[in-house]
């Protein structure tokens, strides 16, 4: 083997090695979730969630600030169309979850419709109607970039319109857990 | 040039193009992918380089129950350079770094990112060498070239745990995974066969924050993930000079087990992927130039695969070698 050829592939190495800004070549476990910021409008745990009003796939409109007033809690779901990740979360929370917090209302936002016919649609196509949630549609996306939320984004929100709970799905388990300490 | 030699460069390039084929069926998907792939240096080689295209189309998913439905929504298109190395006579190391660009396209808009995927380190020991008979004389001209080792996948890529806002800028998986190879192959002229096996596990690592949210600290690991293919292959030889023309056909298979979460496991978050392919590359002898395209098709009906992304995957590659 050259010595020319090993440097050129230990030059390689050495630059991958310059990766290193990602964290993921190097992963922490330190907690570091900001403080809460309790009394300011954001979507942050802690945070006053910001208001909304989306259409459900009847056309008939959702206002998040109605809704808090007549329920013990909130959950959102982002999910996009066509996503066997969401397909797999929605399953869970259909059987895990939604049966055993009846006084919570569950609305899954479709973020990729581009209209509220396409997510009805979808809802039709996907088993989705009558399943325990209602599917809101966020054509503009105006909720998704409210709330800061991606695929399989969770939010929960308490009957106070604070928000206890905003990251990835997962298997549900830290979503009940939080849903079991809402007041 | 020597008949034998002759004979060892062919089954060594066609080596390399059958495994270019089984192993980059599995390079990436639009729901996080870009994992490079493991580059074969043939025998005459001492070092090779290898740049290749990507074009991955999602054409629709398998739900988690194996229901394959249909929904064209997303491309991601992937450069991958690689560099293998002779490290001793029967031993090689190479690596494989992908370039990934997303493009996701949806009935409101599109999104488009890129970033360097997860990049692949390997270690191949050849353990028996294919004579490469054209008939079949005696029993040692059925011994097949047997390729063993191991590689690991370094998370270079944007995974869903760094500091990126949402799914659409995805290009990695965010866990280093270690993975134990084999590759027989067995060719007599001119005719060829190949299997390859990989059984991998990942790492387990803390996670502290999801899409640029920090959350409250837990422990991952992906499933442990096995994939095979098995591919057949005809050798067309061109005029005299020692130029081939190979045409490969493939069928592979990828399942991914669930992932834990502090230890528990987390259900349908594994999957399962089947496939299949074809490949044409054109080998020049004497100019060291391999250039192939190849496509790795989903297998698009219900129970060939499970909880993941269906894609037709196009591939256009040239490699060139250093005696």
């Amino acid at each position: 083997m050259g010595s020319g050829r090993m440097r050129v592939f230990l030059l390689i190495m050495v630059l991958l090695a310059g990766c290193g800004t990602m964290d993921d070549l190097n992963p922490s476990g330190s907690d570091k979730r900001p403080p809460e910021q309790p009394g300011t409008t954001g979507p942050a745990v802690g945070q006053n969630a910001p208001d909304f009003t989306l259409s459900d796939t009847l056309g008939n409109n959702v206002t998040l600030s109605s809704v808090i007033l007549t329920t013990q809690g909130v959950v959102l779901y982002f999910a996009m169309e066509w996503c066997p990740i969401c397909e797999g979360n929605l399953d869970s929370l259909r059987s895990s979850v939604i049966p055993a917090f009846p006084n919570v209302r569950f609305y899954v936002i479709d973020y990729t419709c581009a209209s509220v016919a396409e997510a009805y649609a979808w809802e039709l196509a996907t088993g989705y109607t009558g399943s325990g949630f209602t599917v809101l549609a966020d054509t503009q996306q105006s909720v998704l970039n409210l709330y800061q939320a991606t695929m399989g984004s969770t939010v929960v929100i308490d009957k106070n319109g604070v928000v206890q709970m905003n990251e990835n799905y997962k298997d549900g388990t830290r979503l009940q857990a939080i849903l079991a300490s809402l007041p | 040039m020597n008949k034998f030699i002759f004979i060892v460069i062919c089954v060594a390039l066609f080596t390399g193009a059958a495994c270019f084929l089984s192993l980059r069926a599995f390079a990436g998907s639009c729901c996080g992918g870009g994992g490079g792939a493991a580059l074969v240096l043939p025998t005459i080689y001492q070092s090779m380089v290898d740049v290749s295209f990507d074009s991955e189309k999602y054409v629709g998913y398998w739900s988690p129950q194996g229901q394959y439905v249909y929904a064209p929504v997303g491309y991601q298109y992937r450069l991958n350079a690689g560099y293998a190395l002779r490290l001793a006579q029967y031993w090689q190391a190479s690596i494989s770094v992908p370039y990934v660009w997303n493009n996701n396209q949806y009935s409101n808009g599109s999104t488009r990112s890129s970033g360097i995927g997860d990049t692949t380190l390997n270690l191949w020991y050849e353990a028996l060498e294919d004579e490469s008979a054209w008939k079949i004389r005696s029993m040692e001209d059925l011994t097949p070239s047997v390729m063993i080792g191991p590689s690991i996948l370094i998370p270079t890529g944007i995974s869903p745990y760094d500091n990126k806002p949402s799914s659409y800028d995805i290009t990695g998986r965010g866990f280093y995974r270690f993975d134990g190879n084999v590759l027989i192959t067995k060719t007599l002229h001119p005719w060829t066969a190949s299997v390859s096996l990989a059984y991998g596990t990942y790492l387990q690592r803390p996670v502290n924050r999801e899409y640029g949210k920090y959350v409250e600290p837990y422990e991952k690991k992906l499933g442990d993930r096995s994939s095979a293919s098995v591919s057949l292959g005809y050798i067309y030889y061109i005029g005299s000079a020692g130029d081939t023309l190979t045409g490969t056909v493939s069928l592979s298979t990828l399942r991914e087990e669930n992932a834990t979460i502090n230890g528990k496991s987390q259900p349908d978050s594994g999957f399962q992927k089947d496939s299949y392919g074809a490949t044409i590359a054109y080998s020049s002898t004497d100019s060291d130039w391999t250039i192939r395209v190849s496509c790795n098709n989903a297998i698009k009906s219900d129970g060939w695969g499970k909880n993941f992304p269906a894609t037709n995957i196009y591939t256009i590659g040239v490699s060139y070698g250093f005696r």
